[in-house]
């Protein structure tokens, strides 16, 4: 599996591709981690854009668990997008759907964030 | 540091050594041997290992060596004063003392004393002395064969270099083996585990009327966190969990056993299922340090009238095979996953089995087994299968689908658990037959 890191002003952007196994799930929650805000003094976003991902197993779930609970904690947004149906499915099946903000695409999730545009 | 003490030390051995050698055919037998294993003694505390006493002969020798190169250059400087010459002279007698002696001691501490003095070792060690007892008087021509002592600089580096090697080569070696035990031991150590995992999961269905039925997990290579579990409840009643734990390793494995016990305990209090898994969710997100989550499908079988209600928190939705062959999925899927967040509710749902009907859990080891060609088995394949048989003992299915995903999966590795279960219901075939 590949991660890209784009910034746009205070909205990070994810983007992995390939497949979120056991295998990557370890490597991936490591950059999510690094990737994501410490501490949101002005309002911030993380956004995985989940295009290019093909396959999401149940520990690749828990990074999206992971995540979503650090943003809480730590006070920034946090949206995925762009789900293929067969990653779509493994959302709506196990529930995560009804507790992680999913956007159809990244430039609807872009109008959600704070990327210093109007 | 000890260098006076060494020198002393070096004087005595060596005089001990010339005596030894002069007086070995008359000396009785008894002094002589204890002499031999002083000397054997010093020997391996000089040159051999890497301990203080090495170190300091080790650079004391190569302070001599730098030495008398260095001298012999003053020395052919013209017109030196006699003072100086006297001084080099004697600084001369003492570096070939040194010299002599551990030229001596190594001939001694070698195993094979032929071989080491004509060695490359051997020989420089002895042109570097050699000229000193030969000339005795003053030859000019025999004090420039000293220069070869630059030679010895190249030998103690080598020698510095071999030991370090083979020390190093030694302590790798020791820390493999470590490795290797420890391995072996965290190898072992998993294999009770998974055993045990496997161990605690019910054998058999309990004797119901009107049922058959049949289970079995494969724990993959890792250790997985699946497993199923078959609960008597009051009336006669039955419940069924079908479940999976995020992730695989020791801390699933951790998880599985906590999930199962809590359930197991609040399937005996709570008559619904959905209230069931509310309760253990709220449990599980209590004692969850790993983070992890479990998908669980439960239901509870009323043998009696085939009656099922049931909740499911984020597993795949069973399999149920009509009469006729149709394969429909238990609707109600969406609930989330135990242990992720909690004042989480879970809907319960209900079906009502018919005579002949098969109901089919399963978890996603099964469908998500891949081939070498990284195709998953898929849904599709397990409904085939399973319309495809509709008849025989449950046990007959359970297998006929294990052997179906391993012929598919081929020599791919199994890299997640697979675990069915497969209940017929068969009311009236019982009726008639009694």
């Amino acid at each position: 599996m590949n991660v890209r890191i784009e910034t746009i002003g205070q909205t990070t952007l994810v983007i992995p591709e390939g497949r979120l196994d056991f295998g990557s799930a370890g490597m991936f929650e490591k950059q999510l981690e690094q990737a994501s805000p410490r501490k949101a003094t002005a309002p911030a976003a993380v956004i995985i854009d989940c295009a290019g991902l093909e396959y999401v197993s149940s520990a690749g779930l828990r990074t999206f668990l992971l995540a979503a609970r650090s943003a809480q904690r730590t006070g920034y947004q946090f949206a995925i997008c762009g789900l293929q149906p067969p990653v779509r499915d493994v959302f709506e099946l196990s529930g995560f759907s009804r507790i992680i903000t999913i956007y159809a695409d990244r430039a609807a999730a872009l109008t959600h964030a704070p990327t210093g545009q109007p | 540091m000890n260098d006076s003490s060494l020198s002393s030390q070096a004087r005595d051995a060596r005089t001990s050594l010339t005596k030894d050698a002069g007086r070995a055919g008359w000396t009785p037998s008894t002094t002589l041997h204890s002499l031999n294993i002083e000397v054997h003694a010093l020997a391996a505390r000089l040159l051999e290992g890497r301990g203080t006493y090495a170190r300091a002969f080790e650079n004391l020798i190569l302070a001599l060596i730098i030495f008398s190169v260095a001298s012999i250059g003053i020395d052919a400087i013209p017109g030196l004063p006699v003072w100086a010459m006297r001084a080099l002279a004697m600084a001369e007698v003492v570096i070939v003392a040194v010299f002599s002696f551990e030229y001596l001691l190594r001939v001694v501490a070698a195993r094979n004393k032929l071989a080491f003095i004509f060695s490359f070792e051997g020989i420089v060690d002895l042109l570097a002395i050699a000229p000193f007892f030969l000339a005795r008087v003053d030859t000019r021509w025999l004090r420039a064969l000293r220069l070869l002592r630059l030679l010895r600089v190249l030998k103690l580096q080598t020698h510095v270099l071999e030991t370090t090697v083979a020390e190093r080569t030694a302590e790798l070696a020791a820390k493999n083996a470590l490795l290797e035990q420890a391995q072996a031991q965290i190898k072992a150590e998993l294999n009770v585990a998974r055993e045990l995992q496997i161990a605690i999961l019910p054998a058999t269905f309990p004797a119901k009327p009107h049922c058959d039925s049949a289970a079995r997990m494969i724990p993959a290579t890792t250790m997985g966190g699946d497993f199923y579990d078959f609960i008597e409840l009051r009336d006669g009643q039955v419940g069924l969990v079908m479940a999976d734990v995020s992730g695989k390793g020791v801390p699933a494995a951790f998880f599985m056993a906590v999930a199962r016990t809590t359930l197991r305990e609040l399937a005996s209090h709570y008559s619904d299922p959905g209230t069931c898994l509310a309760q253990a969710n709220e449990l599980l997100c209590r004692q969850n340090p790993m983070d992890l989550f479990v998908t669980v499908f439960y239901c509870i079988l009323d043998p009696a009238s085939g009656a099922v209600r049931y909740a499911n928190g984020g597993h795949n939705p069973p399999l149920l095979r009509r009469p006729d062959g149709s394969v429909e999925e238990l609707n109600g899927t969406g609930g989330l996953v135990l242990g992720a967040m909690p004042g989480v509710e879970y809907p319960e749902h209900s079906v009502r089995l018919m005579a002949g009907d098969r109901l089919v859990l399963y978890t996603d080891g099964v469908t998500e087994a891949f081939n070498a060609a990284d195709e998953a088995y898929g849904t599709e394949r397990l409904v085939a299968e399973i319309q495809a048989h509709g008849d025989g003992a449950a046990s007959g299915l359970v297998e006929r689908i294990c052997r179906s995903v391993a012929t598919f999966a081929g020599t791919a590795p199994q890299s997640d658990d697979i675990t069915l279960i497969v209940l017929t219901w068969k009311r009236v075939e019982a009726a008639t037959l009694q």
